[in-house]
């Protein structure tokens, strides 16, 4: 073992990397914005998740309770008519409503009191702290009337999924799309730079070969490749993993088709950026991470912190993601007009980046 | 539009940054001639073939190809082009390269021929990825004229391949020109600049002199070609 030739390697290795502004930029801020990022998701949004309260109770208990659900930190209450509350689940401006029924106060005379408690349920996470803030200020309201023992059976139904809803059926719906996403834009990225790097693309842009065709028939073939992935994650995740959907199968396999043919020509355009094959990889964490963390899939835009919900809502996949859960949980259909906002932004987006990638691929080889 | 003349480089200048890789280069080709391109490495061969196909555009002179002003990619269905590299698939295999390239171009046919051509017809089926370094390259001579194209550039093509091959290569280019085809070769070996009809020293991006090689050898007063071109090049460099 000599010293002076591991120091050379060592020597080699830094100068190289000195004159890769590219790589040092990956290495020393990419951790900097992806953990700045992300602390800023998770600590910057501080609102609970807002829940309507219904005081049709005709004594004083429902008020009571309603008080100190007010009092809770776990939620955030509003008052809303019990008739309003599906309403207002539909349009994503509650997750859930309690009912407390006309006669509430006299149940609890009787023993036995039975909330109704109305939950949006496509977030699997936000039930727990709804049912919780519930359970303590029952608890507190109840230890107000002592000499009593009072059984609580909340009456607890849900507009979309259901009980057996689970974390998988909600990450399911968005990962199917970001897996076929992730996969077909790191294929195509590199594969079309292996045309540049082994010269071959230089021999296409001597032929009669114009820009447009190249584009569009690495679309085509790349897209063949998609769609049969597409069509493989769907069967496994309703097949085999059994992911909940309420929705039209055919409209799935659309909205992630449509993502894949955006992920093609997203590869296309960016390589147009990148010399080599190692300089592509680098893409990967910078078009992928971003989205991973603002498109709604781990944690929902709205409860973004608002610079960061405008930059969520013009990134496609926000609307991608937001489709496909809307079709799989809710069963949307493309009445919906959420819906048609998210695939128009989708087709959008494909249209956009195919037009960027015949744009600019003269560019690099001249 | 000149009937005469394959191509016409008139007064071309090129640069990359601070590089002049072509400084007002004027030269024309007849149609059916063999035209070898001498120079040393980075003299400015590459960069005036690219712009020949158009892939180069030129910041000052026309470059005509085939009565085409470039760039025209109507005019490239005409053009068979031999990247320096073996530009290749690595995972298709040699007929397979070979085909795409012709369909691209707009031929169909030829495959065969194309392959026979080059001798690698037995190895039809192998991955281009296995084979030796001579043998991509005739694969990619195989891809650049299976379209059969009136223009010819072929940017050092001779390059790894041995000398009996290499012996054929120019019996079919002569054949080939003698059929019509015209021949553009860059070249930094003087015996292959032998075989060439009229001949272009290119240096620092400027054509030094031209002729046969018997005028370039009395330009440079010397028998050898290969002095010859060092003297001229000497003397203008100078």
């Amino acid at each position: 073992m000599s010293g002076h030739r591991v120091a050379a390697i060592t020597r080699r290795l830094l100068q190289q990397f000195r004159r890769d502004h590219r790589t040092l930029a990956l290495l020393f801020v990419a951790p900097i914005v992806i953990l700045g990022l992300l602390g800023y998701l998770i600590r910057g949004s501080a609102s609970a998740p807002e829940v309507g309260v219904a005081i049709e109770d005709q004594g004083p208990l429902g008020a009571t309770v309603a008080a100190a659900l007010d009092r809770s930190s776990l939620i955030k209450t509003t008052t809303v008519a019990a008739s309003d509350g599906d309403g207002r689940l539909k349009d994503g401006s509650l997750v859930a409503y309690i009912v407390f029924p006309a006669d509430f106060s006299r149940q609890a005379q009787a023993g036995s009191i039975a909330p109704e408690v109305h939950l949006e349920g496509s977030q699997p996470g936000t039930a727990g702290p709804v049912l919780q803030a519930l359970q303590q200020a029952l608890i507190s309201a109840v230890a107000q009337a002592p000499g009593q023992t009072i059984r609580v059976q909340p009456h607890v139904t849900y507009l979309y999924g259901g009980p057996g809803f689970d974390t998988l059926d909600y990450f399911g719906a968005a990962f199917i799309g970001l897996v076929v996403f992730f996969l077909v834009f790191v294929v195509t990225i590199v594969s079309f730079l292996n045309e540049r790097s082994q010269g071959t693309l230089e021999r296409l842009m001597a032929s009669p070969l114009r820009r447009g065709e190249i584009v569009l028939g690495y679309m085509l073939g790349f897209t063949v490749l998609a769609l049969i992935q597409s069509i493989e994650v769907l069967i496994f995740s309703l097949a085999v993993l059994h992911v909940h959907n309420s929705g039209n199968v055919a409209l799935i396999f659309v909205i992630e088709a449509l993502m894949a043919i955006g992920a093609v020509n997203l590869g296309i355009f960016l390589s147009m950026f990148a010399r080599t094959e190692f300089q592509a990889v680098q893409f990967i964490p910078l078009v992928v991470v971003p989205q991973l963390l603002l498109s709604g899939i781990l944690f929902p835009v709205s409860s973004e912190p608002r610079p960061l919900q405008v930059l969520s809502n013009v990134l496609p996949l926000t609307y991608a993601v937001n489709g496909l859960r809307d079709v799989m949980i809710k069963g949307a259909d493309l009445t919906w007009s959420s819906l048609q906002l998210d695939v128009g932004v989708v087709v959008g987006f494909v249209f956009l980046v195919l037009v960027a990638g015949v744009a600019t691929l003269r560019r690099r080889i001249a | 539009m000149s009937e005469t003349f394959a191509v016409e480089v008139e007064n071309v200048s090129k640069s990359f940054e601070a590089v002049k890789a072509l400084d007002g280069v004027t030269l024309r080709v007849r149609r059916g001639e063999i035209y070898g391109l001498l120079g040393p490495n980075g003299a400015g061969k590459t960069t005036l073939i690219r712009a020949l196909v158009g892939l180069v555009e030129a910041h000052a002179g026309t470059v005509t190809v085939l009565g085409q002003r470039m760039p025209n990619v109507g005019v490239l269905h005409h053009v068979g082009y031999m990247t320096q590299q073996a530009a290749l698939y690595p995972g298709l295999s040699v007929e397979e390269n070979v085909r795409f390239f012709g369909a691209i171009n707009g031929a169909e046919e030829g495959v065969k021929e194309a392959l026979e051509l080059v001798q690698l017809y037995e190895r039809r089926r192998s991955v281009v990825a296995t084979l030796s370094g001579g043998m991509r390259q005739r694969c990619s001579l195989a891809c650049a004229l299976v379209h059969k194209p009136q223009l010819l550039l072929l940017d050092e093509p001779t390059v790894g391949v041995d000398p009996q091959l290499r012996v054929q290569f120019w019996e079919e280019f002569r054949r080939m020109a003698a059929a019509g085809t015209t021949i553009i070769v860059s070249s930094h070996v003087m015996d292959e600049a032998e075989r060439c009809q009229r001949l272009g020293l290119i240096q620092f991006g400027r054509l030094l002199a031209e002729g046969t090689p018997a005028e370039i050898r009395t330009m440079g007063g010397s028998q050898n070609l290969e002095e010859a071109f060092l003297a001229l090049a000497g003397v203008k460099a100078s």
